[in-house]
């Protein structure tokens, strides 16, 4: 049996809702709330030595017969071995090779530019007024210094002008090369519809709202399109069906760190 | 042909040269100085623009990133398995790879480049240092390459650093005493990636990788350095770094 547990299908969440979907896997989707902090309650799945440190920071989690995995890229790659039926992975090597690099571009640069700018705009701004002292026992159960870190800057709003602006040239570096690789293919690796796709949407899917000086249909037209032919398929529709909030698009949490050499 | 543009057999460098050993495939060597930024030069910047070492060339096909070189290795040419071939200890293998490219790399490098390499800089014409940074591609590499050139290391980032090393070589430890391998039960891409960069810990960092903290540790890093593929890999070294591997040979311990 497959379940996922997810939060609103936005970024690393968003991924495997995707692949299950354009699958056409069956599986229990099981909602967490993740601003309540639900994924550091007791009664949360049991950490196993991989689960329980996330370099990926909040993300979903796929349990299969028992077994938990965690970050949602390689969780995407899995459902490719695994379920090799409706493929979303080429099979020839480079390109399989090319989806690897592009996610450690993503992991390193897109993501951590996307989510903080997310978190600063949508996030923080919820804990305006809140007792965030109330939050601490809380923090306090995050395995990993740098994702209990990014609660903190999110509680505070504590994000300096320097990692703002950092951020916003990380999205804007990520965009331009995914507008310089439509410019040779309609797709991100080789000539169809693929993993590199789907992990590269799920951080871009909301830029259209959260920095249109960004992308738009003047500055990145080919990635407007792109996005739109995703959006368009019944699976990504499905994946996006999933929210609670009707605004999957605003739906941050801390997730990976920025590169610590600068 | 199977071409190789490298520096010293460790760490990124390393990485694809293990896995080609270990699959028993013979390429092409190019020995890339690091440290003479022989990386930024034009001739080099045309077979990789991004001007990062390593780089990798497959019948003209330029393959990208060090890991995913090693997966690229094992998908496209017949030998010896390096991947698992059950889709959850693949899984484990990439979540590893990941610890080790992401989380423990960083931190382990900036050790490196403060006790090895910083000082040996230090001996160079700073202008012409200075030119030569100037000319790297991206920004994220020009910020890294003047943090160790001019040893810009807060005292915070180093402690950092060394809590994650102290960290992730007790994480190690303790998943090491449940399997024989990181993926599972077999040597994969992520004992590979692991030992390139974790081979120099009981040497740099030997209060936290030792027999008596880390005995699994400790064993797993042995039994790697044993393999011939990788005596093979580390003949390709040419500098006094080369040395900090001494320590895991049984014979002289």
């Amino acid at each position: 049996m497959l379940e996922l547990y997810h939060w609103e299908p936005n970024g690393s969440y968003l991924k495997p809702l995707i692949a299950l979907h354009e699958k056409e896997l069956s599986f229990r989707g099981r909602y967490v709330d993740v601003l309540a902090f639900e994924q550091y309650q007791p009664e949360f799945l049991p950490a196993t030595r991989e689960t329980e440190l996330n370099p990926e920071g909040e993300g979903p989690v796929l349990v299969h017969d028992g077994r938990q995995l965690t970050e949602s890229l390689f969780m995407i790659e899995y459902l490719e071995d695994a379920f090799p039926e409706k493929p979303l992975r080429p099979s020839d090597a480079i390109s399989q090779a090319r989806i690897l690099a592009w996610a450690r571009f993503i992991n390193e640069v897109f993501m951590p530019g996307a989510n903080t700018l997310g978190c600063h705009l949508c996030l923080a701004p919820q804990f305006k007024g809140r007792d965030v002292a109330a939050l601490e026992p809380l923090l306090a159960r995050i395995p990993m210094k740098h994702v209990e870190e990014g609660w903190r800057l999110a509680l505070t709003d504590g994000y300096s002008a320097d990692l703002l602006q950092d951020s916003e040239r990380k999205v804007k570096l990520s965009v331009q090369r995914i507008e310089d690789a439509l410019a040779q293919s309609a797709w991100l690796v080789g000539s169809t519809y693929s993993l590199a796709d789907i992990d590269a949407f799920a951080i871009c899917n909301a830029l259209t709202t959260l920095t249109p000086g960004i992308v738009n249909g003047s500055a990145t037209p080919r990635t407007v399109d792109w996005l739109n032919r995703i959006r368009a398929r019944p699976a990504v529709r499905t994946a996006l069906s999933t929210t609670r909030t009707g605004n999957p698009e605003r739906a941050f949490a801390p997730g990976p760190e920025h590169s610590r050499w600068g | 042909m199977l071409t190789l543009y490298h520096w010293e057999p460790n760490a990124n460098s390393g990485k694809p040269i293990l896995a080609a050993y270990e699959k028993g495939l013979d390429f092409e060597s190019h020995y890339i100085d690091l440290l003479g930024f022989d990386q930024h030069a034009p001739e080099y910047l045309k077979i990789n623009p991004n001007g990062t070492i390593p780089a990798m060339v497959h019948d003209g096909v330029l393959v990208p990133e060090s890991t995913a070189m090693m997966e690229y290795i094992d998908a496209a040419f017949d030998g010896p398995p390096l991947r698992p071939a059950d889709p959850f200890e693949r899984w484990r293998m990439r979540w590893w790879c990941r610890f080790f490219d992401q989380f423990i790399g960083p931190s382990i490098s900036m050790f490196g480049w403060k006790f090895f390499v910083g000082p040996a800089m230090a001996q160079r014409d700073p202008q012409e240092l200075k030119a030569r940074i100037e000319r790297i591609p991206l920004k994220e590499r020009r910020i890294a390459w003047s943090k160790a050139i001019y040893g810009t290391f807060s005292p915070e980032e180093l402690a950092e650093s060394g809590r994650r090393i102290a960290f992730g070589a007790a994480h190690i430890e303790a998943t090491l005493a449940e399997r024989p391998w990181l993926a599972g039960q077999s040597y994969s891409i992520a004992d590979m990636v692991g030992f390139n960069m974790m081979a120099g810990l009981p040497m740099m960092n030997a209060e936290v990788a030792n027999d008596t903290k880390a005995p699994h540790l400790m064993e797993w890093l042995r039994k790697i350095y044993e393999r011939p593929a990788v005596h093979k890999s580390l003949a390709l070294g040419r500098t006094q770094m080369m040395r900090r591997y001494a320590h895991l040979d049984r014979k002289s311990a």
